[in-house]
């Protein structure tokens, strides 16, 4: 039997910091996420669900390319919905300025409901508003047809929904005690869904999670997806290097001075 | 100085972290920012209606029964707990996010459909789902609060249907309740209080009703025996399903008469103290 052979080869240094973005001590900074992340993880599937079935999956993504793809899906759902437009081109900024994303599905609510004749889906007193509207054989949904013009293919068992809620809360509960930002987002699940994350699921949320000095889930400006940091940043590189060129001069020879209380010439004249 | 003996102060200190929870429910994050959320706590004499409401329902419904005998014993015993009613706003859209998600196009065709059917359901219902969503995640910080202050605690289905007869919470369209304590361990799980509460014979027989196939013999001729007692092919025993008028007229008895009767007695009550808050 292969036993355990322990390292005891502990000594290291890991320098951990925010800037610059993806330099090793940045990317050490978002492995430190990521740990928090698998155990917001660990809280999704121990969060309470009707009947205690199990009902939840999730999918971690990082990465420069993943995260990049996923803001241009929200931001391609954004310019389909008048309604969504400005706020999710809000949140595909968010996406960008994200460490971590979880995505966070129901694996059932869309073909295993609960059947307890709760009505929260319709209001009715048993199941039928949502079996009416499904394709299925003797209550056994069918979702071998996956195409739908609707960006969430309903209805949907309310029940599950409200299992997939607790899996998101205790999620965030375990964020807040860890002490990594992150909030849960309509927008980002939908564009995970459609790109295939948590590929058993018929509703999914994401709770992207950061860990910087400032949070960027909250205090966004006005037009945010026209001026934020990012851009801030490209935009200083924009100006600032033309101003150097319109003031070009061999600082070896000669470097303009503050002009001094008396002098009659300007700094620039000598 | 002071000094604290027995357990009577942490049962009033139940009340206390009820009111802690409730701040966190309201602290909870929301994906839509735009739902209405609200929390009452309820204990002491103000249990006996949701306790005799529940009590009907329990005889139809197993879960129910747990719930309501777990919180009887323990109202019984001078040990009740304490109740958290969390309602929600969730039968009326103001997203305009058209996202399919309840089964109709638009967000205004389901508001059409919830105008009529608003509150149908034994839970409430039509939904919009990203409001279910929100509504869950404030019951799951309740629940995560309660268990950070190490109190047991249980968010019930069954407490929320008693509740939402009764008139709690007239403004909102759906309830759950989450159940607080008393203090000990094994209240809501593995619970002390159903102990010697049922026979072998009656476990077995609920296996053999809701997982069946654990005692379905070989099928291969289509019509299977169940191996229901040791002994189960002399004489074998088939599986029979079909409408029974028995169940269901037990079931139609408790929630259309048993129930209503019952909420007659308590509702002006309750109403009334909605009223003399306005």
């Amino acid at each position: 039997m292969k036993k355990y052979v322990e390292d005891l080869n502990f000594q290291g240094e890991e320098y951990v910091g925010e800037w610059t973005p993806w330099s090793p001590q940045d990317i050490r900074r978002k492995k430190c996420v990521l740990e928090a992340a698998r155990l917001m993880a660990d809280s999704v599937m121990t969060a309470p669900c009707a009947g205690g079935v199990p009902s939840v999956e999730v999918h971690i993504v990082y990465g420069q390319e993943e995260i990049e793809a996923i803001a241009r899906k929200v931001e391609e759902i954004a310019h389909s919905q008048e309604s969504w437009k400005e706020a999710f081109l809000y949140e595909a900024v968010m996406v960008r300025d994200s460490d971590v994303i979880l995505f966070i599905g129901n694996t059932r609510c869309h073909e295993t409901p609960l059947d307890a004749g709760c009505g929260m889906c319709g209001g009715t007193l048993d199941c039928g508003y949502f079996y009416d509207k499904k394709n299925h054989k003797y209550g056994l949904v069918d979702i071998t047809d996956r195409s739908s013009d609707k960006m969430i293919d309903g209805p949907l068992c309310s029940a599950r929904v409200g299992d997939l809620g607790y899996a998101v809360g205790s999620a965030l509960w375990t964020a807040a005690t860890l002490m990594v930002d992150a909030r849960p987002f309509a927008s980002i699940g939908m564009a995970g869904q459609k790109m295939g994350y948590c590929p058993k699921s018929g509703m999914v949320v994401a709770v992207p999670v950061a860990g910087k000095a400032k949070n960027p889930y909250v205090d966004v400006n006005v037009d945010y997806h026209l001026i934020n940091m990012d851009k801030a940043l490209d935009n200083t590189r924009k100006i600032y290097q033309t101003t150097r060129i319109i003031r070009g001069f061999d600082y070896r020879k000669w470097i303009p001075k503050p002009r001094k209380p008396g002098d009659q010439k300007t700094g620039g004249d000598e | 100085m002071g000094h604290l003996i027995g357990k009577e102060y942490c049962l009033d200190h139940l009340i206390e972290v009820a009111k802690s929870i409730v701040l966190a429910i309201h602290k909870a994050p929301q994906i839509t920012g735009r739902t209405k959320i609200e929390a009452e706590i309820i204990w002491g004499k103000d249990l006996e209606p949701i306790i005799e409401v529940m009590g009907p329902v329990a005889k139809v419904m197993r879960y129910v029964q747990w719930d309501y005998e777990t919180i009887k014993n323990c109202y019984d015993k001078g040990e009740a707990p304490v109740i958290i009613s969390i309602g929600a706003k969730l039968s009326s859209s103001n997203l305009n996010w058209n996202c399919g998600a309840c089964g109709h196009d638009t967000c205004k065709d389901f508001n059409a459909y919830a105008n009529e059917y608003r509150g149908g359901g034994q839970l409430g219902g039509p939904s919009c789902n990203w409001k279910v969503l929100d509504w869950a995640m404030a019951c799951d910080w309740a629940c995560a609060s309660a268990a950070q202050y190490r109190v047991d605690n249980r968010i019930m289905g069954s407490l929320g249907f008693a509740m939402n007869a009764l008139g709690f919470m007239p403004g909102m369209d759906s309830q759950l309740g989450l159940a607080l304590g008393p203090p000990r361990d094994m209240v809501y799980y593995s619970r002390d209080e159903m102990h010697k509460s049922m026979s072998y014979e009656m476990d077995k027989q609920d296996m053999v009703n809701c997982v069946p196939t654990m005692f379905t013999a070989f099928p291969g001729g289509g019509t299977p025996m169940y191996k229901t007692k040791d002994d189960w092919w002399a004489p074998p025993e088939f599986m029979g399903i079909g409408y029974s008028d028995e169940v269901m007229e037990v079931y139609q008895q408790v929630l259309f008469e048993q129930v209503p009767e019952i909420v007659v007695k308590h509702a002006d009550r309750i109403a009334a103290r909605y009223k003399n808050k306005e």
